[in-house]
């Protein structure tokens, strides 16, 4: 199969599968009301969390231009974007497994990584589409101020921050399909992450043993090169340490995943859990 | 009937091997007791025959069946069917061979059944118009034109299994790979079905089949060929009509 025909017929299973979870959330509109006022909610904490915070002037935010609004916000949407990469792929084979639909998707022509790559692709798109309405709504209602933004920088992170993700998040479904139970690395990684990657508070507030474990977890670059290219408007040179950690991060996990994944992938085919949950 | 076979199968064994329970890892083994689900089984079925495995539950004809389509990968032996090696499971041998997954589950429930059919129609590699068309064609031959666009939860049993066939048709395959196919339908659903599937879908258009049962009734509906699998090993064949006397019925 040439590389044309498997790109244009890897879009056509990804607008089947965006046509088929759109069709089915038209079922699920109060589950949908209930997590647009769940979110509109938490932009509220956000507000007043951030107004108390700025108003103690805390020094460890200078670095970010003393804007605790952005600083949290961006925080938020890094950490969801990991999550989004690291459990995309492990919740569809998840769900698939227990809905029942797995074995006979990957019972069609369509390679595996087709069949399943549609998912990841339409959680981060949403993820991006989501992440850009936080920031244009936070900086028209609220004081979220992105005049200094360097935007170029940001352009050359997101691949980087991507390829990262997306590594974790093969070696994520690798072991679900392994162990059949939701994610246990997204778990280790979400909340070792949250702790000690700065998403609420900077790092410079960790003692500095764990600020160095910190710097072993992609977060931890993500948001620097994020906060850096948004709020003070930072520029690739500026940031090349992080820019540095992440392409090692992307070169080590992409592949790495892709190993794990393909055995696990063979394991189902051994064991014939390919229907199990 | 050519006499060309469209499934080899040469002494396939497979043997399951489940996880061990988690005081059986503590003290350093990871796996029970081994199962052998299919031991030394040779086979071969003729193209456009229609061959049904018979044999009680657990006798090894879902494994059978889902390692002929590439689904499962032996432990011993060699299949092909459609004239490729069921370890290669790539694009290529699941166009030639489907394997009909009638597991009521396999389907989204929120999303009709056309819905559905349009979702598989994309991993089969068809695009647009002829993606709709061909499910449209598919919803009409299998009597389910008019309930296309009704959500799948509210589709009855025989419906559900009658969209699983369609979805087994998308690729117009050489080879069909059928479990139970009318397992749970109504006496007379049942007969419709075995009269369309063996005159409409597998005579007519010239395929080959292997169809997994335990129902004699369906066995004698559909088969050229009846075979007998029982503890994972082929104890014999017999025609249709020889069945009772075979299983001592």
């Amino acid at each position: 199969m040439s590389q044309t025909t498997s790109v244009r017929w890897f879009l056509v299973v990804l607008l089947a599968f965006i046509r088929r979870e759109l069709t089915a959330l038209g079922g699920y509109r109060a589950a949908f009301l209930i997590r647009l006022f769940g979110l509109a909610l938490g932009v509220g904490g956000m507000v007043f969390l951030s107004r108390f915070v700025g108003a103690a002037a805390n020094p460890h935010l200078a670095a970010y231009g003393g804007n605790y609004l952005g600083f949290m916000v961006l925080g938020l949407l890094a950490a969801e974007f990991q999550q989004v990469g690291v459990s995309g792929l492990s919740q569809r084979i998840r769900v698939a497994q227990m809905m029942g639909t797995l074995e006979a998707e990957l019972a069609t022509p369509a390679p595996p990584g087709m069949v399943l790559g549609a998912a990841p692709v339409y959680e981060f798109g949403t993820a991006a589409l989501r992440s850009t309405a936080y920031l244009v709504g936070a900086s028209l209602l609220l004081d979220l101020n992105l005049d200094h933004a360097n935007w170029g920088t940001l352009v050359l992170a997101v691949p980087l921050v991507i390829a990262a993700f997306s590594g974790l998040g093969l070696l994520a479904a690798g072991t679900t399909m392994l162990v059949r139970r939701l994610n246990p690395v997204a778990t280790v990684i979400g909340s070792v992450s949250f702790f000690l990657s700065g998403v609420m508070y900077p790092v410079t507030v960790l003692p500095e043993w764990l600020r160095a474990v910190g710097r072993a977890l992609p977060l931890t670059h993500t948001l620097a090169l994020l906060r850096g290219a948004l709020l003070v408007g930072a520029s690739p040179a500026a940031l090349a340490d992080s820019f540095l950690a992440l392409a090692i991060f992307a070169a080590v996990l992409a592949p790495l995943g892709a190993v794990v994944f393909r055995f696990a992938l063979r394991r189902t085919r051994i064991d014939g859990s390919l229907s199990h949950y | 009937m050519s006499a060309a076979p469209a499934v080899v199968v040469e002494r396939l064994g497979k043997i399951f091997r489940p996880p061990a329970g988690l005081g059986a890892m503590l003290r350093g083994r990871f796996f029970g007791a081994p199962l052998h689900a299919l031991a030394d089984v040779s086979l071969t079925v003729a193209t456009g025959e229609i061959a049904c495995v018979m044999g009680p539950n657990g006798a090894g004809k879902s494994t059978l069946v889902r390692i002929l389509g590439g689904l499962l990968l032996p432990s011993s032996g060699h299949a092909r069917a459609a004239g490729i090696d069921v370890i290669a499971g790539d694009s290529a041998f699941r166009r030639r061979v489907a394997f009909v997954v009638g597991d009521e589950r396999s389907f989204h429930y929120r999303v009709s059944g056309r819905g559905n059919l349009h979702y598989f129609a994309a991993l089969h590699g068809l695009t647009g118009a002829t993606a709709r068309r061909r499910a449209a064609e598919l919803l009409e031959r299998v009597g389910l034109g008019a309930a296309a666009d009704r959500r799948y939860r509210e589709y009855s049993r025989g419906m559900r299994q009658r969209l699983a066939l369609a979805r087994g048709l998308l690729g117009d395959p050489q080879v069909l790979l059928l479990d139970e196919p009318t397992l749970g339908l109504d006496p007379r659903g049942a007969r419709d079905m075995r009269a369309f599937l063996r005159d409409d879908v597998i005579r007519k258009s010239g395929r080959t089949a292997i169809v997994c049962s335990n129902d004699p009734s369906e066995a004698r509906a559909l088969a050229d060929r009846v075979l007998f699998l029982d503890g994972g090993r082929l104890r014999g064949e017999a025609p249709p009509d020889r069945i009772e006397a075979e299983l001592g019925l």
